[in-house]
């Protein structure tokens, strides 16, 4: 069994470089795993693609065909059309426990920039249903993810990582948007995008008693389902411009692959609204608003998600008991779930000995049953039934020995003896 | 209660500015409480000392001599702290506050200490309106402080959130709505006050207050302090010319009028007390509408 992960996060390299190795939209994944499947066609694998990071899971049952890092690396500068240099130097692999431990970890937020944000569990399942309808998952990759996802539940409820401030939101809100206004029930919201970030960051700046909420987005219904939701109004893109002008607080957090609000267009919306300040957040990656528009005067404050980690470090660095046993949690469940996947390993072989030996002992009372045709029913089921125990008996000690070792891995040397010792094939 | 001195109070406030320069690094509850005692117990320390002052003076402190009514400026800027603490302790004041305090206070001993010996009983008369004229003085005085604090707050805010930083735990600022506000109506209060103090001084002096050829003006503390004056009342003026213009714009100019004003009335405060600028507000005239003058250092 092999089990790898090739990524980049907030952790190893910036907003620059993630935005260029994101995956956007449906219609992205999709080619992607195409891509994929011809690429490396023995692998499972899932992509998750955050605003924080950039993940590729591989898995194959069978231990030749891991892909390497080079490998992966290649496939996302392919992908892409990123020269490998630009990120080769970004990227981390992990394989085996260390993978299945950092997707643990992912999964319960621990990895997370915020500190116990809830939105990574969902973006964990969206990915993993993504790769489930584009037929990229397998036996490994379904047990994985479905192991994650139970493994947060688990931290979640055991821990109290999820109290407090746990989404970007909250820490761009109260570190920076309270450090210019005084109060939001006399502000205009404007939010760019419809999807679920988009909405928690709605359900802060409304428990802080915003004043207007106006939606824009591609898809109007969406806008208005979102804008209706939240007491706001919804609007399509085409109105962008104008309502920026209104805005004293301007969330983006859209999947596009490109800055909506431009430079151009910022500059113009300005020139209507005189110097009142105003706070931008982009939640995008790649990011939806172009850096430029900070310069455009000295009341523009912008904020993208790279610029909240120095606050969301320090919060980390104040909840420092719960991440201990978040990760005590995560190390068992990992350790757990590495024993049922070389346990599993090990299932054909010990499924094969059992059938060939109970083979051989329902051969021999048939034979019995000729020779000793006087014997009762009930005297023949006693034989029967010693038979069976002689046979469990006599594999318990090397099934045993087996278990042993699959705790530390698969046992490929016992596994080995056992074929050639029963004559064991596939 | 009679020996309380100078040095009393300035070492509270000097002990609770520490403090306060302590909480930046290790922000905690027994920091602000420790610092909290210090800054009250300053603040007893100071109005005792006022009190005092005044009684044996007989005359209420801004007037008694221009160390008491330096003193009554520090005096006045303690009490706007501990409202402002009392309303958000977890603010971030006493760092920008208390130095000025300190620069205040420790400017008092330079000052002269004399009581207003030669108060003649005409002159005790006018003591409405020269109380009116040092009052406002000193009122309009503590509304410029706080100008240069709310200045100092907002441009360190504003630089803050520009350059992405996060907020030290030991260094919470208001917020730039507030901090601008709050700026805003400090000139807006100030100026008026301190043209209020300017117009009865000139009324004292118009009035005969002063003696006759002892206080023109043509002196140059009065030239100099009219300056002052004028550059804060044309920020005043531009404020209210230009509603749109910018927070940081505001906290700028209303940092370098106030920084003006403060560190003319300090200084020359200082350097008529020492003689080395001569005036007729270095002296202790007759009149009290003068001491009233030197007291203020001279506001005119």
């Amino acid at each position: 069994m092999n089990l790898q992960v090739i990524y980049c996060n907030h952790q190893t390299s910036s907003l620059d470089v993630r935005e260029r190795l994101a995956f956007t939209g449906d219609e992205q994944l999709a080619a992607a795993y195409s891509q994929l499947r011809e690429v490396f066609p023995g692998s499972e694998a899932v992509v998750l693609s955050t605003c924080n990071r950039v993940e590729l899971y591989t898995a194959q049952e069978n231990d030749g065909a891991a892909p390497t890092q080079e490998e992966l690396a290649g496939f996302l500068s392919s992908f892409h059309g990123v020269p490998l240099e630009d990120f080769l130097g970004d990227l981390l692999l992990q394989s085996g426990p260390d993978a299945v431990g950092h997707l643990f970890r992912v999964c319960s937020s621990v990895d997370s920039m915020v500190l116990g944000e809830p939105q990574i569990v969902s973006q964990v399942k969206q990915a993993y249903r993504l790769a489930e309808q584009n037929a990229a998952c397998g036996p490994l990759t379904n047990a994985l993810f479905q192991g994650a996802i139970r493994v947060s539940k688990r931290v979640r409820s055991e821990t109290r990582l999820s109290e407090g401030r746990v989404s970007i939101a909250s820490v761009a809100v109260g570190d920076f948007a309270r450090g210019i206004f005084d109060r939001f029930d006399d502000k205009t919201v404007l939010v760019i995008g419809a999807g679920e970030m988009a909405e928690e960051t709605l359900q802060y700046l409304k428990a802080d008693g915003v004043r207007e909420v106006l939606v824009v987005n591609r898809s109007l219904d969406r806008a208005e389902a979102l804008a209706q939701k939240w007491g706001g109004r919804g609007y399509g893109m085409d109105q962008l411009g104008e309502l920026l002008a209104r805005a004293d607080v301007v969330v983006a957090a859209t999947g596009s692959d490109r800055p909506i609000v431009d430079l151009e267009m910022f500059t113009r919306a300005r020139s209507g609204r005189g110097d009142r300040p105003v706070f931008v957040l982009d939640l995008g990656a790649p990011r939806d608003v172009d850096p430029a528009v900070a310069g455009v005067d000295e009341n523009v404050f912008l904020y993208d998600v790279d610029d909240l980690q120095e606050t969301c470090q320090r919060n980390r660095s104040q909840r420092s008991g719960e991440i201990e046993q978040a990760l005590a949690i995560i190390d068992e469940e990992s350790d757990r779930f590495m024993q049922d996947v070389y346990h599993r390993a090990t299932g054909p072989i010990v499924k094969r000995l059992r059938e060939q030996w109970s083979e051989v002992s329902r051969a021999e009372l048939e034979r019995l049953r000729g020779k000793l045709s006087h014997l009762h029913d009930d005297d023949m089921n006693q034989i029967e039934q010693s038979l069976s125990r002689i046979v469990n008996k006599l594999l318990h000690p090397p099934l045993e020995a087996l278990k042993d070792e699959a705790r530390d891995g698969t046992p490929h040397g016992l596994l080995e003896a056992l074929r050639r010792l029963f004559h064991i094939r596939d | 209660m009679a020996d309380i001195a100078i040095f009393c109070f300035l070492a509270s406030y000097t002990v609770a500015f520490a403090l306060e320069l302590l909480r930046l690094k290790k922000p905690g509850r027994l920091g602000v409480l420790a610092g909290s005692v210090f800054l009250a117990a300053g603040f007893l320390a100071h109005t005792l000392f006022l009190w005092n002052k005044g009684r044996s003076a007989e005359l209420p402190p801004l007037l008694s001599s221009s160390q008491d009514w330096i003193l009554v400026l520090a005096w006045l800027v303690i009490g706007l702290y501990l409202f402002l603490v009392c309303c958000d302790r977890r603010l971030s004041i006493g760092v920008f506050l208390l130095p000025l305090v300190l620069v205040l206070v420790g400017a008092s001993y330079l000052l002269e200490d004399r009581p207003n010996q030669l108060l003649e009983p005409d002159v005790r008369a006018r003591n409405g309106w020269a109380m009116l004229h040092v009052s406002s003085l000193a009122l309009g005085s503590a509304g410029v402080l706080s100008g240069i604090v709310l200045s100092l707050m907002y441009l360190l805010q504003h630089r803050r959130l520009r350059h992405k930083s996060s907020t030290s735990p030991g260094l919470r600022l208001p917020s730039l709505e507030r901090l601008s506000r709050m700026n805003w109506w400090s000139v807006v209060i100030s100026v008026p006050l301190l043209t209020v103090g300017m117009g009865t001084g000139l009324v004292l002096l118009l009035s005969g207050s002063a003696a006759p050829g002892e206080l023109t003006l043509g002196d140059p503390v009065v030239i100099i302090n009219g300056l002052s004056w004028l550059g804060l009342a044309g920020l005043f003026g531009w404020m209210l010319l230009r509603p749109r213009a910018t927070g940081k714009q505001v906290a700028w100019r209303t940092l370098l009028a106030c920084g003006l004003l403060l560190v003319t009335v300090v200084g020359l405060s200082v350097l008529t007390s020492s003689g080395r600028v001569s005036s007729r507000h270095a002296s202790h005239s007759a009149q009290v509408s003068e001491r009233g003058l030197i007291a203020t250092g001279g506001h005119r």
